[in-house]
């Protein structure tokens, strides 16, 4: 029992601290551009499976080195081109909001049909970033859970730093906060858009590198992580990346309780009871505000 | 420095600003006044991209219609607005570091900021979140950041709304100094008609988006047309008195 309990609360903080990296990503752009990015999960699968072809062509023993080096800026430069070339045009137009919702839904169900032409209905596995496992009084901690909880803290740290300490993480800070007086100080707010896009796309495709090693990958996959990816952020406070980095930790150890007590199939329940909870007792989430 | 030709801006049948046309010279102060709803602020946004336009607007010789917001900033015009623009979760150094860096100097100088926290009388609410301080604060946090840009051009828009009299008098010394000392010419909106003919060089008065009158602040006050559309009788006979 007290070995179970100590084995669910290290699969919260592993599945909680990727949910947080992911959760950030979603939040710097819904914080930056109130932009709702339905393909987000997709992007999850995307960085699964370009991690899956990098290792087919570098092998397993070097492969995650090469896989990190060429996927984030390749997701990088995905995101930025999405954003550039299907969401920044609708900005002009009426409603816009709810027509990038309607494109990026589109896109979602692109890639995912892409994914399934190309890679198969089949699923695919990465092997793990690191064997084997480190014993101490009887509790197993494998050495793969211990490299993704530090790989997505890391990732996080970077992305803080990147915000708080760079031209762009300025920029996108102003642009969140006053989209107009951002602007009339000289930020290029479209360039901003779409880098913040570019930063959150390659923030869940290396979620969905880290995350796919312990489970696997398939083309629908990414509806799930959109899912717990926007419990998260609404749950945190809607653009609070403080609020979705508690919230991430605390969705990742419940997750890991319900699974455990319950079943796996409880656990997307669970997801949902927690936002409708938010959303009746606290609408603006943990860290959110209004206006 | 600064041309507006023949300029008109519709929001459907609505005509907010209507062949609207003027000039502002460097290192001038230029004022804009008239009823609410005449067009005032949608001229600056206007100036500074926010909106499109027919028409054709030039700063220092070039053709800045249509132009985005950044790349007029960049240019060396920047403005602020009559309800407090400001980066809440952000410093006072650091709000105005933003406009520093992304500016018309296009780098970071800690002097040039550290110059213009002074020049506001910021000194001791510089490490002060933004969102803390006062309507006062506010205000001059916003002017510092726009200032920080270096503009060659600074578009004030009611800064005086809402201050005592203490603070206007303070405002006004300021905009002089900004004029004066730093040299970056100014348009100012403004509805306190003693604070223009006190302040500035050229008044221009607006209605429905249409000129009404532009010149000297003094003859433009005493028009027949603007005391009968704006002014009123009772500001021309308190002014007589």
């Amino acid at each position: 029992m007290y070995l179970e309990l100590i084995d669910v609360l290290i699969s919260g903080l592993t599945n909680g601290s990727v949910y947080a990296l992911m959760a950030a990503g979603l939040t710097l752009v819904y914080g930056v551009s109130k932009a709702f990015n339905f393909a987000y999960g997709s992007f999850f699968s995307l960085g699964g499976y370009i991690a899956w072809m990098l290792m087919a062509v570098f092998g397993t023993a070097k492969g995650y080195f090469f896989v990190f080096i060429l996927s984030v800026p390749l997701l990088l430069l995905i995101g930025y081109g999405v954003e550039r070339i299907i969401v920044s045009p609708l900005r002009k137009r009426q409603d816009w909001e709810v027509k990038v919702m309607m494109v990026t839904l589109g896109l979602a169900l692109l890639l995912d049909n892409s994914f399934q032409v190309v890679f198969g209905a089949r699923m695919k596995s990465l092997p793990p970033i690191m064997e084997g496992a480190l014993t101490i009084n009887d509790v197993i901690v494998s050495y793969q859970d211990m490299a993704i909880f530090i790989l997505s803290i890391a990732s996080i740290l970077c992305f803080r730093w990147m915000l708080n300490n760079t031209r762009l993480g300025m920029a996108a800070r102003a642009v969140a906060q006053n989209p107009a007086g951002a602007q009339i100080v000289g930020i290029p707010q479209n360039i901003i858009f779409a880098s913040t896009f570019a930063v959150s796309t390659a923030m869940v495709g290396v979620g969905g590198i880290l995350l796919s090693q312990k489970y696997f990958i398939s083309p629908a996959d990414g509806w799930d992580i959109l899912v717990k990816a926007w419990v998260i952020t609404a749950f945190g406070g809607m653009g609070s990346i403080r609020g979705s980095l508690y919230a991430a930790f605390i969705l990742g150890m419940l997750e890991a309780c319900v699974g455990w007590l319950f079943g796996m199939s409880w656990i997307l329940v669970a997801n949902f009871a927690v936002l409708v909870t938010t959303l009746a007792i606290r609408p603006q989430g943990l860290f959110g505000k209004w206006g | 420095m600064l041309k507006l030709k023949n300029v008109t801006k519709k929001f459907g049948e609505l005509i907010a600003v209507n062949n609207l046309s003027f000039q502002v010279e460097k290192g001038r102060i230029f004022g804009i006044a008239g009823p609410n709803g005449a067009g005032k602020s949608t001229v600056y946004n206007l100036i500074t991209g926010m909106y499109s336009c027919l028409g054709r607007i030039e700063f220092e010789g070039h053709d800045i219609t249509g132009a985005p917001p950044h790349k007029i900033a960049r240019l060396g015009i920047s403005r602020t607005f009559q309800i407090p623009h400001i980066f809440p979760s952000m410093s006072v150094e650091q709000s105005i570091g933003v406009g520093n860096r992304f500016g018309a100097g296009g780098r970071y100088e800690p002097g040039y900021v550290n110059n213009i926290i002074s020049i506001l009388n910021l000194e001791t609410v510089r490490h002060q979140g933004a969102g803390e301080l006062n309507l006062l604060g506010k205000k001059k946090l916003m002017m510092g950041a726009a200032l920080a840009t270096r503009p060659k051009i600074l578009l004030l828009d009611e800064p005086m709304a809402g201050s005592n009299t203490t603070e206007i008098m303070a405002l006004m010394e300021l905009i002089r100094k900004i004029n004066k000392d730093m040299g970056i010419s100014i348009i100012i909106i403004e509805h306190f008609m003693k604070v223009l003919t006190e302040l500035t060089d050229t008044l221009l008065i607006i209605e429905a988006g249409t000129e009404i009158c532009c010149g000297d602040p003094e003859k433009v006050t005493s028009n027949p047309i603007v005391i009968e559309t704006y002014l009123g009788e009772a500001y021309a006979q308190s002014n007589q008195s």
